[in-house]
């Protein structure tokens, strides 16, 4: 069954064309990778998925559902049920661990209790059980890596976009970052949009590679 | 080596100019015939009026911070996140009475209402209307230093109420609080406008002491509560607030987040808000071009006050150019932490900036009123000085924002090219931090022109300006002629600042940067 839909997507920038009629299919527990230079678009086709860019031309449906079609929007970012990791990750810095995992489910209205052990369960997924009280500016880049998949992950969704998420890390933990993204990806069964320039990168994660 | 002699040395000349006065009133204030004596203090803490008049000062400046940033606040994000309509031309115009002084919102609002605006709620209603733009601006500002990744991740969970409750709001926090810090101390120190509407406050004190009893020791005195609550404040805002405030950078990619759509409320709040700047701004300027009358009305008041408008231009344009460049030179000063002693320097600034205006001018005659000074104290140069001395805060923290978009880099791979510090400021920093230099000349020349408090106490005989002019005339002067002086001094603010506003976004087109 297919999750994501982009049929003949369009988008320019200030009259300079990103994405020229531009499809793509995203199946249940895919992990797709998105291969290219920079400025060819990769990050231009996670962000209208997202909803926080417009189509121009064509359409984007999720789960069935169209979102958005030819300039106009149908869904929000916040109705799409999707989760997405920033390449600078966008860890909010005034919150603590527990704040950056809770706010989605506050948002989404959950009881006290049930966010608790939600909460858990995910900081248990990605082993930082014992950080929940700090803030991202006290955890190393790696830590920083799992609060910002687990706060995506903690909310269940059925796709998960990835935004050259391990590019500023070194070599060796990118590498140990990777088996852990496959492994959860694995566990949990969602699909995976992933973005990358880096093609040893792309090989190791990928199920299906989309070079653009 | 270079480098830390010119800088000690600007240092050096800021404490003369600004810290001195004050530090040097104080001194003499305790020195009675001779002996260490605190006896003004404690005739002043001892009465109840000064109580009465800090209760006043208190009332008053706290009324005036929580309407600012309760308004302010929803005002900026209005203006600097969503699509809402006209929003560059509307903050704009919310932003006039901030540049004009503020007695002249007094004397239109007086003229329209008659004495139901006297007292407390019609000096906070008008100083509300004049410290709006401060918690409005800071908003806009600490907006664009945020980076829209974290709003488009909780986008992705939440709508925008949610987004701006949980990240956005908490994340432009420190720019609000100082903002409320400012408001208060501002609206603390000012007494013009309580002045002019008969509402008794401690700055007022401090004034009338001196202006009219000519009681040295009990202005000074009258100005240590206003002194303290000033410290007070500057402390809490040092000790939670100023590291986040002093790095700001807009972040790189602000555009690419999409703006807060306001949907069906698009219009209905544009509506709200331009009924608000039509009350706030737009009612009281027609209320003094009316009230002036006619064209000969003006013609009276321009040649009556010529000279006082030519003189407030020139002290504005020398003081706005000293202001560009001390602010330009502490500005690097604190940005690149150049000296050890940075975070003293930025203190005192602020400090003397927030200080009531009636402080800084008694300090600056207790100074320079001696034999040996007269050539600075019956010149134009005290008035000068009163400005740089004040104001170099503000054209301080304009430089330190633009010098903290020039890398590092760029200053050494001059200085690995042979170029000396110098060589390297006036040919690489200089340049590159033009837009700044022209902001903060523009900020100089506008709060020197609106000055009041410190010019009034300090302005040498038959040198007055334009304000003192206007304020003089207030208590018996006649209305339309009032209205027309105020008239003019608006337009001498805001043609310089059409006109260089027009130019800079003229030469950011054209040098496409």
């Amino acid at each position: 069954m297919k999750t994501v839909t982009m049929d003949s997507v369009s988008k320019s920038y200030n009259g300079v064309k990103v994405l020229d009629k531009f499809s793509l299919e995203i199946k249940e527990r895919e992990r797709i990778v998105l291969l290219g230079a920079s400025g060819c678009g990769k990050t231009t086709i996670l962000r209208l998925i997202a909803g926080f860019l417009v189509p121009d031309m064509g359409s984007i449906s999720i789960a069935g559902e169209l979102v958005a079609r030819d300039g106009r929007i149908f869904k929000q970012p916040e109705e799409r049920n999707l989760g997405m990791v920033f390449q600078d990750l966008a860890l909010w810095p005034h919150l603590s661990v527990k704040g950056n995992v809770e706010f989605g489910l506050k948002a989404r209205g959950l009881p006290k209790g049930e966010r608790e052990k939600r909460i858990k369960e995910t900081l248990g997924l990605v082993s930082l059980e014992n950080f929940i009280n700090k803030k991202p500016g006290e955890l190393s880049g790696g830590q920083q890596q799992r609060v910002a998949l687990a706060r995506v992950l903690v909310l269940e969704p059925a796709v998960i976009l990835m935004d050259e998420p391990l590019s500023s890390l070194d070599a060796e933990l990118n590498v140990r970052l990777r088996k852990e993204i496959i492994q959860l990806q694995e566990k949990l069964g969602y699909s995976l949009l992933y973005v990358t320039h880096n093609e040893p990168e792309a090989m190791e994660i990928a199920t299906r590679v989309v070079r653009i | 080596m270079a480098k830390r002699l010119f800088l000690t040395f600007a240092v050096l000349l800021l404490v003369a100019v600004a810290f001195l006065p004050v530090l040097s009133m104080f001194a003499k204030s305790i020195m009675v015939e001779g002996h260490f004596s605190l006896a003004p203090y404690s005739e002043v803490m001892g009465s109840s009026h000064q109580w009465n008049l800090m209760r006043n000062s208190m009332v008053l400046s706290g009324l005036v911070m929580f309407f600012s940033v309760a308004v302010g606040l929803p005002l900026g994000i209005l203006f600097g996140k969503s699509d809402f309509p006209f929003r560059r031309f509307l903050a704009g115009i919310f932003v006039v009475p901030l540049l004009i002084p503020p007695y002249i919102l007094a004397v239109s609002w007086s003229d329209l209402l008659g004495n139901g605006l006297f007292g407390l709620p019609g000096a906070a209603f008008i100083l509300f209307s004049i410290f709006l733009p401060i918690p409005m601006l800071l908003t806009m500002v600490f907006l664009r230093t945020i980076n829209p990744r974290l709003e488009e991740a909780a986008r992705l969970v939440s709508g925008w109420p949610g987004v701006l409750r949980g990240v956005t709001i908490p994340l432009v926090l420190p720019g609000v609080l100082l903002s409320a810090v400012l408001v208060f101390l501002l609206s603390f120190g000012e007494f013009s406008v309580p002045n002019f509407l008969r509402f008794p406050v401690f700055p007022v004190e401090s004034f009338t002491q001196f202006s009219a009893f000519y009681n040295f020791k009990a202005a000074t005195a009258a100005t240590i509560p206003l002194v303290v609550v000033t410290l007070v404040l500057l402390f809490a805002e040092a000790g939670f607030l100023r590291e986040k405030t002093y790095q700001l950078r807009p972040s790189p990619d602000i555009d690419s987040l999409a703006p807060l759509g306001l949907g069906g409320y698009r219009w209905p709040v544009f509506t709200a808000v331009a009924v608000l700047a039509l009350v706030l701004v737009i009612v009281p300027l027609a209320v003094l071009l009316i009230q002036a009358g006619g064209l000969n009305i003006y013609a009276e008041a321009l040649v009556g006050s010529w000279g006082s408008l030519m003189r407030s231009i020139g002290y504005a344009v020398a003081g706005a150019t000293l202001l560009a460049f001390m602010g330009f030179i502490t500005g690097y000063l604190i940005q690149r932490k150049a000296l050890w002693c940075w975070r003293v320097v930025d203190s005192m600034m602020l400090f003397i900036f927030v200080l009531p205006s009636t402080v800084v001018g008694i300090g600056l005659i207790s100074l320079w009123n001696t034999p040996e000074t007269t050539f600075i104290y019956s010149t134009p140069l005290i008035i000068i000085l009163g400005y740089v001395a004040k104001y170099t805060a503000l054209t301080s923290r304009i430089s330190v924002a633009h010098l903290g978009q020039i890398p590092l880099s760029m200053e050494e791979a001059a200085q690995v090219s042979g170029a000396g510090w110098f060589h390297t400021m006036v040919v690489i920093v200089a340049p590159m931090a033009w837009r700044g230099l022209a902001v903060s000349w523009l900020v100089g020349y506008i709060f020197c022109l609106r000055d009041m408090g410190i010019t009034m106490l300090v302005y040498p005989p038959g040198y007055e300006t334009l304000p003192v002019r206007i304020f003089t005339q207030m208590a018996n002067g006649s209305p339309q002629l009032i209205a027309a002086l105020c008239t003019i001094m608006i337009v001498a603010t805001l043609l310089p600042v059409g006109f260089i506003w027009a130019l800079l976004r003229l030469l950011n087109r054209k040098l496409h940067i």
